[in-house]
C-alpha cells in the first residue's frame, strides 16, 4: 500500500491506531491455525462511521480488507492472504445493560463471549452458545463463524441466538438487519446469510443476542465403555429414550491415554471410550434424566459409571474432558484439529474411518468431541517441520473428509471453511450451488474487497 | 498458496536456530500453537488488546528472529519487556510451554544485543555500587529498625543465630514498606526465636537483574548472600520477600552451583510453623480479609495454604476469596519491572485486582509481600479517593501482629 493511503487511514481511525511496523505485523498475521500471513496494515476500529469510511476508501481502491476478532479461528479466516488491512474489531467491546424482559442484549462486536454471558448471569440469565476459546473469542468471530460449543446438542449454535445485527457493507453502507422480537419474516433472513458467512460478506458491529434463564439443576455423568460401539450404542438409547442432554461429549482411547499420561489421575488405559452427560433443567427433572441416562449406560455395558450434582464434583469430573485437547498438545510440537461432522447414528462408522486412516499413514490421531451432534475433533499429532510426515497429514485430512462426506456429512460443523477448507469445499457443494454462493458475494461485495481468499475461491 | 508460505517458514526454522541463547529453545518455541489461552489472562494483553503484547505474540516474535525474518529490535524488545512475569500464561497454556523460561532467556539475548530499556542499566548500576536497588548506602539496611525508639541494634544483628532474616530491598529502603519488617521482627521477638538481620552484609538477591536479562551479574550477589548466611550458622534464612524467596529457592543453586546447607522458608510459612508449636497466640479480630497470592509465591513457588493457614489461625477473621485465586490468582502489576518502565500500565492491572477486592466486601485486603501490598494499596487508596471504598491493603504478618496487639487492649 502507499503511503498516501495510509496516511488517509490515519486521517480516519487516528495515528495510533494505524500499525505499519512489521514487529506488529507478525503478531496480527497469524490465528490459531498458526498459518501466518502479514497485513500491510493494522487499523484498530472505534465505531461502524469508521468502518464505513474505511470501507468505501478500500472499494475504491480495491484493496483487501480482513476482519480480525480475538484470531482463535482454526480455518485461517482473520488471515491477511492477500495484504491490505487487517480490521482490529477488539476496541469495540461494548456490552448493554441485559433486558431482562425480552431476554435481550446488545453488543458490539469485539466483545468477548464470556464477557457477555457474565452480564447475563447477573440477571439469573445466560448466553448459550459456549465454544471451548470462549475466554478469548468475540461475538464478531463467533457470528461471523456460526460458532458452537458444548451445550450444542439442547441449546444449538450462535445462529440460534442471533436476533439483529449491525452491519457495514463492503461497498460502505451500514443497515441494521433482523427484529429483536421473537418472531419475524420480513424479507429474506440476512441475519442468518451473515452468520456464518466468515467476514466475507459485510463487517459486523453490533449484535442484538438472545438470552435464556440459567437452569435451576444441573448433572453430569461420566461413563466409560470397553469400545466405542457401545458408547455410540448408549448415544443412540439416550436420545432414544426421548431426552435432550445439554452435553454430550466423547473421548477416545488415544485421548484417554494422553489425558492419562498427563494429568495421571487414575484412567483406565484399555477404556475404549468416554461419555461425558450433562442434563439440566428443573430439579425434578434433571434427576428423572440422570436415572435413564444411567439405565441406558448400563444397558449398554458401561464399565465405570459415576455422577455428579454439586459443582465441586461436576467440575471433578469435567477434568479430564477439559483436558482433552491441552493433553493431546503435549504429545507433538503440532496439533491439527479438524471439525468433521456427521449424522449421530454415523459416528461410530467415522471413528472406525479416522483410525484406519491413521493406521495406513502411520500417524497419530485422537478424536475427541461433540457425540450427541457429531461433530469430532479429530485431532491429529504431529510435527509439522518434518515434510515427509507434513505429506502424510495432508492426504490423511483429505481422506477423513471424503469419508465424511460419504456418511452424510458435512467438512466443517463448527470452525468454518476460511482458508484451510477451502480446496475441499467442492467435495460437499455441487456446482451450481457454488455459483450460486458466488453470486451472493458478489452482489455484497462486487470488487471482493471484503476477506478474499477465503471460502470461495476457484 | 496459503500453504506454501507457511511451509516455508516452518522449514527455515530449524535450520536457523541459532546459539543465541533462547533458539536453543526451538522445540518448546514451536510448540505454541497460538490457541489464544494466554490472552484471557495476560494482564498485559487484557489492558493493551494488543496481539503484540499476547504472549502468543511475544512467542511468534521471538520465533520471527529465529527464523531470521526480523533482527532483535527495540521495538520488539519494549513489546518483550512489558511483562509483569506474573507466569499466568506459563501455569495455564495448554501445550505446556514453558513461557517464563523462553522469556527470560530473550531477555538475556536483548542484553547481549544492547536491545534493553535504559532504566535497566541504571538499576544495574545502583545494585553493582550499592549492592540495593536504591543509591542510597548499603549501610542503611537496618535504618527502618533504628526509626523505632528504643531499639537496641544488637538485639537485631548478631554474629551467629539460629534463623537469619533476609529483609529484602524494598522492605529495607521504602518507607512505605518498613511497618512490613517491623512487624516481622516484632513477632519473631514475640517468639523468642533466635534470629539476625545480615545488616549491611545483605546484598540484593538479584531478581530485578534476572528479570532483566543480566543473570551472569547475579552470580556474585548469590554467592555472597550465601556466603553471609553460612557465615551465622544459620539452619533457616527467612524471607518476606517473595521475589526473593524464589531467587533464593530456585535460582542460587543453579547459579552458583552451592547446595545451601540451610533451610530457605518464606516468612508465611515460618510465622505458620511459630503459631502452630503455639510459640504465637493469636488473638481474635472480627474482621473480614481478603488474601492475594503474590505470583512468586503462588505460582512460581506453590506456597496458597499457609498464608491463608495462618489468616485462618487468627480466631473471628473471616478470609473471603477473591473470584480468581491461588494458581489462577490475577497478577496485581507489580511484577517484572514493569512499574518502572510502564507505571500507567502497572497502573491499570492493579486497578483491576482492585476491583476483584471489592467484590469481596472485604475489609482488608491481604499478601504476602510487600511489593504486591504497595501496588493494591495505591489502587485501594485511589478508589477511596474516588469514593467511599474503607479497604487497606496489608501484609498477613501485619495482620498476625495487630491481632495480638488487640488482645492486650
Ligand atoms: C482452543 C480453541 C477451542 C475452540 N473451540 C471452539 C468450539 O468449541 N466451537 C467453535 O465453534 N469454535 C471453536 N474454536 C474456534 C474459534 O474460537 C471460533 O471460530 C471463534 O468464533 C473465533 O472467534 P475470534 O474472535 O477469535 O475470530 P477470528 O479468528 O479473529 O476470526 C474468525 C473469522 O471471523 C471474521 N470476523 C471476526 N470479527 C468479525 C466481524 N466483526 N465481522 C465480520 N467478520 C468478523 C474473521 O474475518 C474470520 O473470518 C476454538 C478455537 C480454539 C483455539
Amino acid at each position: 500500500m502507499k503511503q498516501s493511503q495510509i496516511k488517509y487511514l490515519e486521517e480516519i481511525a487516528g495515528q495510533d491506531f494505524v500499525i505499519t511496523d512489521i514487529e506488529d505485523k507478525i503478531c496480527f498475521g497469524y490465528d490459531s491455525t498458526r498459518l501466518e500471513f502479514m497485513p500491510d496494515v493494522i487499523v484498530k476500529v472505534k465505531d461502524a462511521g469508521q468502518i464505513s469510511s474505511i470501507l468505501k476508501f478500500a472499494n475504491e481502491y480495491k484493496i483487501p480488507v480482513t476482519p480480525r476478532g480475538a484470531a482463535t479461528g482454526l480455518s485461517g479466516g482473520c488471515l491477511a492472504v492477500n495484504g491490505g488491512i487487517s480490521l482490529v474489531m477488539l476496541e469495540m467491546n461494548a456490552i448493554s445493560e441485559v433486558n431482562n424482559v425480552d431476554l435481550l442484549v446488545e453488543v458490539q462486536a469485539g466483545a468477548i463471549t464470556v464477557d457477555v454471558d457474565k452480564a447475563a448471569n447477573k440477571y439469573g440469565l445466560f448466553y448459550p452458545p459456549d465454544p471451548g476459546s470462549l475466554k478469548t473469542s468475540t461475538i464478531g468471530g463467533n457470528i461471523a463463524e456460526n460458532a458452537g460449543g458444548l451445550r450444542g446438542l439442547k441449546y444449538g449454535v450462535t445462529k440460534d441466538y442471533v436476533k439483529s445485527l449491525e452491519l457495514v457493507l463492503p461497498t460502505g453502507e451500514i443497515i441494521n438487519t433482523g427484529a429483536i422480537t421473537v418472531k419475524s419474516v420480513s424479507g429474506y433472513n440476512i441475519v442468518d446469510l451473515i452468520t456464518g458467512s466468515e467476514g466475507t460478506l459485510a463487517i459486523v458491529t453490533k449484535a442484538t443476542l438472545g438470552l435464556l434463564p440459567i437452569p435451576k439443576a444441573k448433572a453430569s455423568v461420566l461413563a466409560t465403555f470397553d469400545d466405542m460401539a457401545s458408547a455410540a450404542s448408549a448415544v443412540r438409547d439416550i436420545v432414544a429414550a426421548g431426552i435432550i442432554t445439554a452435553t454430550l461429549e466423547f473421548v477416545d482411547n488415544v485421548t484417554i491415554n494422553a489425558i492419562e499420561d498427563y494429568l495421571n489421575i487414575g484412567l483406565d488405559r484399555n477404556t475404549g471410550a468416554m461419555l461425558l452427560i450433562e442434563v439440566d433443567g428443573y430439579e425434578a427433572a434433571v434427576e428423572a434424566e440422570a436415572q435413564t441416562v444411567k439405565d441406558v449406560c448400563g444397558k449398554n455395558n458401561c464399565s465405570s459409571f459415576r455422577l455428579a450434582t454439586s459443582a465441586e464434583e461436576r467440575d471433578r469430573l469435567w477434568s479430564a474432558r477439559r483436558a482433552a485437547l491441552s493433553s493431546l498438545a503435549r504429545v507433538r510440537p503440532s496439533t491439527i484439529l479438524e471439525d468433521a461432522t456427521v449424522p449421530r447414528s454415523r459416528i461410530v462408522e467415522l471413528v472406525e474411518a479416522v483410525n484406519d486412516i491413521a493406521k495406513k499413514y502411520g500417524l497419530s490421531i485422537g478424536t475427541f468431541g461433540h457425540a450427541g451432534d457429531g461433530n469430532l475433533h479429530p485431532t491429529i499429532l504431529t510435527d509439522l517441520r518434518d515434510k515427509e510426515e507434513e505429506v502424510k497429514v495432508e492426504k490423511a485430512i483429505e481422506e477423513i473428509f471424503i469419508k465424511t462426506i460419504e456418511l452424510g456429512g458435512t467438512l466443517s460443523g463448527e470452525h468454518g471453511i476460511g482458508l484451510t477448507k477451502a480446496k475441499f469445499l467442492k467435495l460437499e457443494v455441487s456446482e451450481d450451488a457454488y455459483r450460486l454462493m458466488k453470486n451472493i458475494k458478489k452482489t455484497f461485495d462486487p470488487n471482493n474487497i471484503l476477506n478474499p481468499g477465503k471460502l470461495l475461491i476457484n | 498458496m496459503a500453504d506454501k508460505k507457511n511451509n516455508h517458514e516452518i522449514k527455515n526454522h530449524q535450520s536457523s536456530l541459532k546459539t543465541a541463547k533462547v533458539f536453543k529453545k526451538g522445540d518448546d518455541l514451536f510448540a505454541c500453537s497460538r490457541c489464544g489461552t494466554c490472552l484471557a489472562i495476560c494482564p498485559v494483553y487484557k489492558n493493551t488488546l494488543d496481539e503484540s503484547f499476547a504472549p502468543r505474540g511475544k512467542l511468534s516474535l521471538i520465533e520471527a528472529v529465529a527464523n531470521k525474518r526480523i533482527p532483535f529490535t527495540d521495538r520488539l524488545s519494549k513489546k518483550i519487556y512489558t511483562c509483569t512475569m506474573c507466569d499466568f500464561c506459563t501455569s495455564e497454556c495448554p501445550s505446556g510451554v514453558k513461557v517464563n523460561e523462553l522469556f527470560a532467556a530473550v531477555r538475556e539475548d536483548l542484553v547481549e544485543n544492547k536491545k534493553y530499556p535504559e532504566v535497566l542499566d541504571y538499576l544495574k548500576d545502583k545494585i553493582e555500587k550499592a549492592y540495593n536497588i536504591t543509591f542510597d548506602s548499603n549501610q542503611g539496611r537496618t535504618d527502618w529498625l533504628k526509626q523505632v525508639p528504643g531499639t537496641d541494634i544488637g538485639d537485631y544483628v548478631k554474629q551467629t543465630a539460629e534463623v537469619v532474616y533476609f529483609v529484602g530491598c524494598v522492605s529495607s529502603f521504602s518507607p512505605r514498606s518498613f511497618s512490613i519488617p517491623r512487624a516481622i521482627v516484632k513477632l519473631l521477638k514475640i517468639a523468642n526465636v533466635d534470629f539476625t538481620l545480615l545488616s549491611e552484609d545483605e546484598w540484593c538477591c538479584g531478581f530485578p537483574l534476572l528479570g532483566s536479562g543480566m543473570r551472569q551479574e547475579v552470580k556474585t550477589l548469590a554467592e555472597h548472600n550465601i556466603e553471609a548466611v553460612i557465615k551465622r550458622n544459620a539452619k533457616v534464612l527467612l524471607t518476606s520477600c517473595p521475589s526473593c524467596f524464589h531467587t533464593w529457592k530456585h535460582e542460587y543453586e543453579k547459579l552458583t552451583g552451592i547446595k545451601a546447607g540451610f533451610e530457605i522458608m518464606h516468612v508465611s510459612q515460618y510465622l505458620l510453623k511459630l503459631v502452630k508449636e503455639g510459640a504465637i497466640k493469636p488473638g481474635s479480630l472480627n474482621i473480614k480479609v481478603t488474601y492475594h497470592d503474590p505470583c512468586d509465591l503462588g505460582r512460581n513457588s506453590g506456597i496458597y495454604d499457609e498464608p491463608r493457614q495462618l489468616i485462618k489461625s487468627i480466631p473471628d477473621v473471616e478470609l473471603i476469596e477473591m473470584a480468581s485465586a491461588k494458581k489462577q490468582a490475577n497478577c496485581c502489576g507489580g511484577g517484572g519491572n514493569i512499574e518502572s518502565l510502564d507505571p500507567a500500565l502497572s497502573a491499570k492491572i492493579a486497578d483491576n485486582r482492585a476491583e476483584e477486592v471489592l467484590l469481596t466486601g472485604a475489609e482488608i485486603a491481604l499478601s504476602a509481600c510487600q511489593q504486591c501490598e504497595r501496588t493494591m494499596g495505591t489502587a485501594l487508596k485511589k478508589k477511596k479517593s474516588e469514593g467511599g471504598v474503607k479497604l487497606k491493603a496489608m501484609d498477613v504478618a501485619e495482620l498476625l501482629l495487630k491481632s495480638l496487639e488487640s488482645e492486650q487492649n
